[in-house]
């Protein structure tokens, strides 16, 4: 991981995914979808088995 | 002197190896960045490196772009120093040797034209470092140093290899280029006192309140000022978590690149016509008579080409010619005046002339650039800098004895601290252009009299040469002090 002495903010981070255009555009459709997937995993049932699975690969 | 030819940087340093014993003395301003720490020792600017700061290095050196960019003088030339272990000190594994800036300056100090200059250069290093994966850790503006009206980035530690996510130097840049520069081309407000006030610059929050209507349809305030503001404000999650989420998400070169693009396009867009004042338009309304100026400048020549300076103040220089006279005969000229209009044209008709060694700064003698930040050290004032060996004081007593109401013998006391050498101009209290000064004050200045003057000056200097133009009201001196 990168260490940088300065706090960049992450606003401004990710105010640059608007900044780089079209580039950035994928990576707003993958962080979307990231987030939708990640929801919807947290809208199943707790006892549900898939969840858990889920849980167990995220954590390593 | 007109530089049409860009000389190889690195020539000019001195590759001796062997450090000046000594622990050196370390820069008041260099002390954030753990992984390197630039040291003053007899007269060298040399720069420690951890581990870490040392690898970097070696990445950057091994560029193209690095080599391209020194020999153009877009980058302080950069060499290695062999030294052993023993002579770093503790913690640190390298040393690299910096060429010297002629005159340290600070951002609250150029003209717009120097700042958009300086934004832009520091974004066509980093895109040009990106095509080597490399990046700059961040955005600052005292990145950047000046030679003459050439820009160069100095601070080489901030460049490191690029590993995906987007610029961690994004906001400050934002604080310390875009927004002064936007404060200036969108709202004619100077933004010196802004960044005089805060060395971290305009808030990317504050410039988002001062936006008119107006101005929201400006190119870059919408993305770089509106929906900034809206993220620093709602944006959650600690900052490397967001940025491996972004560089995981995809966010790579292309899309830093294509940032840097978009951020270049605003910087070249920005752009302010400096108002007509009543000093940019001295040239054609001063009551000086042609004979009057070929007079001023013959004497300013002499005492410069016999007192072969190596730095000159030239203090209220308006438009710049007595300052050019002086470059033919010193290394350095640093032509300061209160008014930014004034400093911006004569910055570009420096630049179209190609002088290399006149440096133009916006200053108020009255109330010059103080010592900021750390300890009030970490950015020295503009009188703990190296003091010149000429200075030039022609036209200006009488704004710092009647505009700005200093006493005339606290004006000579604090020239002859100044420098050695002085060419000073006495304007006499029936000259047309004091006399109109005098009328809008209802102080009488009684201690404002060529008698006083030379009284004063008795104090500290020897008189070496005196002359009397013809208008009759206006006299120089050449001084030297004692």
């Amino acid at each position: 991981m990168l260490l940088l002495y300065l706090d960049a903010n992450s606003g401004s981070l990710i105010a640059q995914v608007a900044v780089a255009g079209f580039a950035g555009a994928a990576v707003a459709a993958k962080l979307s979808w990231r987030r939708a997937s990640e929801r919807l995993r947290r809208n199943r049932a707790p006892g549900d088995p898939e969840a858990q699975a889920d849980g167990e690969k995220r954590g390593s | 002197m007109a530089k049409s030819a860009v000389p190889d940087r690195r020539i000019g340093l001195a590759m001796t190896p062997e450090i000046p014993a000594g622990p050196g003395c370390p820069d008041e301003g260099s002390f954030r960045d753990p992984d390197s720490q630039v040291v003053h020792t007899g007269g060298r600017v040399l720069r420690r490196l951890s581990e870490t700061g040392r690898s970097d290095w070696d990445a950057l050196s091994r560029t193209t772009f690095f080599e391209r960019a020194v020999a153009a003088g877009r980058l302080v030339g950069t060499v290695d120093v062999a030294v052993g272990r023993e002579g770093l000190g503790d913690g640190w594994a390298g040393l690299v040797e910096h060429e010297p800036i002629p005159f340290v300056t600070y951002p609250f100090e150029w003209t717009f034209g120097m700042l958009a200059a300086g934004a832009a250069l520091h974004l066509e290093l980093l895109r040009e470092a990106l095509a080597e994966d490399i990046t700059t850790k961040d955005g600052y503006a005292y990145n950047l140093q000046w030679r003459g009206v050439e820009p160069v980035f100095i601070d080489i530690s901030s460049f490191t290899p690029y590993h995906g996510g987007p610029w961690a130097g994004y906001r400050q840049f934002c604080e310390t280029f875009l927004n002064p520069l936007m404060l200036q081309s969108f709202m004619n407000v100077d933004f010196h006192p802004w960044l005089r006030g805060r060395l971290e610059g305009i808030p990317v929050q504050h410039m988002r309140r001062l936006l008119s209507p107006r101005d929201l349809v400006r190119r870059g305030a919408l993305r770089h000022v509106v929906l900034h503001a809206l993220l620093e404000r709602k944006a959650h999650g600690t900052t490397p978590s967001t940025r491996s989420a972004l560089a995981d998400a995809g966010f790579g070169r292309d899309a830093m690149i294509a940032t840097v693009d978009k951020l270049l396009g605003v910087v070249r867009t920005l752009s302010w016509r400096p108002e007509a004042s009543t000093w940019t338009s001295y040239a054609t309304t001063n009551t000086y008579s042609g004979e009057d100026r070929a007079e001023k400048l013959r004497f300013v020549d002499r005492v410069a080409s016999s007192a072969r300076p190596h730095l000159v103040w030239d203090l209220g220089y308006n438009d710049g010619t007595y300052a050019r006279a002086a470059a033919r005969h010193a290394s350095q000229v640093v032509a300061m005046d209160a008014d930014h209009a004034t400093v911006e044209l004569l910055y570009r008709s420096l630049r179209s002339a190609r002088v290399g060694n006149v440096l133009p700064l916006v200053v108020d003698l009255a109330d010059p650039s103080p010592s900021l930040g750390w300890r009030n050290r970490e950015r020295p004032g503009l009188l703990e800098r190296p003091r010149p060996d000429l200075v030039l004081c022609l036209a200006l007593l009488h704004h710092l004895a009647i505009v700005a109401n200093i006493p005339l013998p606290q004006v000579v006391e604090w020239l002859a601290g100044l420098a050695e050498v002085a060419v000073v101009e006495f304007v006499d209290r029936h000259d047309p252009m004091v006399a109109q000064l005098l009328a809008n004050k209802s102080v009488a200045h009684a201690d404002y009299s060529l008698a006083r003057f030379q009284h004063e000056v008795a104090e500290y200097f020897d008189v070496e040469a005196r002359e009397e133009l013809s208008s009759g009201t206006r006299a120089l001196y050449a001084l030297r002090r004692r």
